[in-house]
């Protein structure tokens, strides 16, 4: 990095050190999520008594690539009615909006590469990176809307009221349950509300932190409206396959579909990369000053926990009714949400 | 070399002045939205340029996030149709908008060049100057400083809501009957008892109903005695 920095000046520098680290980012991610989706099919088939995909490549593992070239190789079928423009224009919404929250994450602390020198694990750090996050989240709601309304289907335009009301709905708890984090830490930089919770042998993370207010209320409602800004089981009405045939993505075949698929994935994997940076400490664990990989380790640790929970959320839980996804997002969750936000500023009030 | 923030900036303002005149040009009302979501994500990366982070992130969180997405849903929801082209009626008020037009360039040229014979490091600007666009001071600002119109801003955002929600209750139970709609007579309740519900493609009884109302209100003739038009052979 100095070498580098030497030669070229430092701005150029850690624009290539960003651009080498958005790559690998991306490619990361969307490997991760490729692998997601296989863990999800075994374990929906353990869970229901079947063996799930196991034949591409040892126990099943090639089968990540089988499906892509599959959806490479599938016809595209455009609706003759639909409106063209917005049809091309929402998958690339949906996608863009789910892959660029990645880069304000820290995936763990700063590391000694031979060679390269000290790196910090984090694409960019800025003032407002989580209001960023939740900027770029409510512009996802447009991919999925605009899907349902432009294939000019009556299941799509079903899955697209559903997904932007369900959305704009949970955002507002999703938002506030985030609101207790923000206080105890007084800051929106995902990096140093990480760096906080270090201490206790890497374990005095938000969820029990003794300082303020133990979010584990905070905690709860995220990962419920987490869910459901997800548009997963048991929330996922824009695409119940009972009443829908499949939702806002009806009409989308081949690759158009595969990126809608990406993205829901992608979404999941970013909520949970959220919730574990915010709630859990992000890559702070036990010994992690000693062996700073390890930071990455349990990050990634703490997110495919997270993303195991939704897979075994989608094998456990029924799907729930319009009216009770409504009710229970704005007459329950919004007040608990609200009802977290009092008692931490109380107890942080008390504390001074 | 042209600096950055420059090229920046005409590069946004480029695309927030083409969304915003893609919104008032476009016929169909959900390419402009959908427009007008570009113009909130073009102002809120102006907003970066200048510094402002907090601004932007709210921008776009707000706007283009929340309220347009109802937009959205509404025009998907009611299913909008693509407006129709009609010849313009207030003819005389195109060269008002064009005097208006002008004026408002003149007045934005005349600021510029009064700008530009002063230092820019010396406008008029709040104390803390390096770091006025940041959440801290923002926050600092909002609950200490403008604690008062703070307030009473958000107590006149939720009495606009109460009010439209009162306004949106009163329109949807007049569609509704009530006892003293039965009481009171002329509407879809004086319509002689059909089996099931009245739905509104049961045009023979609603239609009736209104024919009795209009001939109650005398907007319209009592039909002359005489034989039934059906039984005419019509």
């Amino acid at each position: 990095m100095e070498w580098l920095s030497n030669q070229v000046g430092p701005d150029v520098a850690r624009g290539i050190g960003q651009f080498i680290g958005v790559n690998i980012a991306f490619v990361g991610v969307l490997m991760i999520v490729a692998y997601t989706v296989l863990a999800e099919r075994r374990i929906l088939g353990f869970i229901q008594g079947r063996l799930g995909p196991n034949r591409v490549g040892p126990g099943g593992l090639f089968q990540p690539f089988a499906d892509l070239l599959k959806f490479i190789f599938k016809e595209e079928i455009t609706p003759s009615s639909s409106t063209r423009f917005v049809y091309f224009l929402a998958p690339i919404i949906a996608i863009t909006a789910a892959l660029m929250p990645m880069i304000v994450y820290p995936f763990g602390p700063t590391i000694n590469i031979p060679f390269v020198g000290a790196v910090s694990l984090v694409i960019a750090r800025f003032d407002i990176a989580l209001l960023y996050v939740l900027g770029i989240t409510s512009v996802g709601v447009y991919g999925i809307a605009l899907a349902g309304w432009s294939s000019n289907s009556k299941y799509s335009l079903m899955g697209g009221l559903r997904a932007a009301a369900q959305m704009i709905s949970y955002e507002l708890s999703l938002g506030l349950s985030l609101i207790g984090v923000v206080l105890m830490s007084g800051t929106l930089d995902l990096y140093s509300i990480v760096e906080q919770q270090g201490g206790w042998y890497g374990l005095r993370w938000n969820l029990f932190r003794p300082d303020g207010f133990p979010q584990v209320i905070g905690f709860i409602t995220y990962l419920i409206s987490a869910i459901a800004e997800t548009n997963r089981v048991p929330f996922d009405l824009p695409e119940a396959e009972t009443e829908l045939v499949a939702g806002f993505h009806t009409e989308y075949s081949a690759l158009k579909f595969a990126l809608f698929f990406m993205a829901e994935y992608v979404n999941m994997f970013t909520v949970s990369m959220l919730a574990a940076t915010l709630f859990l400490g992000g890559w702070q664990g036990p010994f992690v000053d000693v062996f700073p990989l390890l930071g990455i380790v349990y990050f990634l640790g703490k997110v495919t926990f997270f993303l195991f929970l939704y897979i075994w959320l989608r094998g456990t839980l029924p799907r729930f009714r319009f009216d009770q996804l409504m009710n229970f997002g704005w007459k329950f969750l919004l007040p608990v949400a609200i009802l977290n936000v009092i008692l931490t500023a109380t107890a942080m009030f008390l504390r001074m | 070399m042209i600096p950055a923030s420059l090229v920046l900036f005409i590069l946004f303002g480029g695309l927030a002045v083409g969304c915003a005149v893609a919104m008032v040009t476009q016929r169909n009302p959900l390419y402009s939205a959908i427009s007008l979501v570009g113009v909130f994500v073009a102002l809120a990366c102006l907003y970066l340029t200048l510094a402002a982070p907090f601004i932007a992130a709210v921008q776009v969180i707000v706007y283009a996030g929340a309220i347009m997405v109802l937009v959205v849903f509404v025009i998907m929801l009611l299913n909008v149709d693509e407006e129709v082209r009609r010849p313009l009626r207030l003819q005389y008020l195109i060269p008002v908008g064009v005097g208006l037009a002008a004026v408002l360039v003149a007045e934005a040229a005349f600021m510029l060049t009064l700008g530009a014979g002063t230092d820019p490091t010396v406008m008029p600007s709040g104390p803390g100057t390096g770091d006025v666009g940041s959440t801290t001071s923002i926050g600092t600002g909002l609950f200490t400083e403008y604690l008062l119109p703070f307030e009473v801003t958000s107590v006149l955002i939720l009495m606009a809501l109460v009010g439209a929600i009162t306004l949106a209750r009163r329109a949807s139970d007049a569609g509704r009957l009530s006892p003293e709609d039965f009481a009171a007579g002329p509407r879809l309740a004086t319509a002689p008892a059909a089996p099931g519900i009245i739905q509104p493609g049961h045009t023979d009884i609603t239609g009736q109903a209104m024919a009795e109302y209009q001939i109650a209100t005398g907007e319209a003739a009592a039909p002359s005695p005489g034989k039934p038009r059906d039984e005419e052979g019509l």
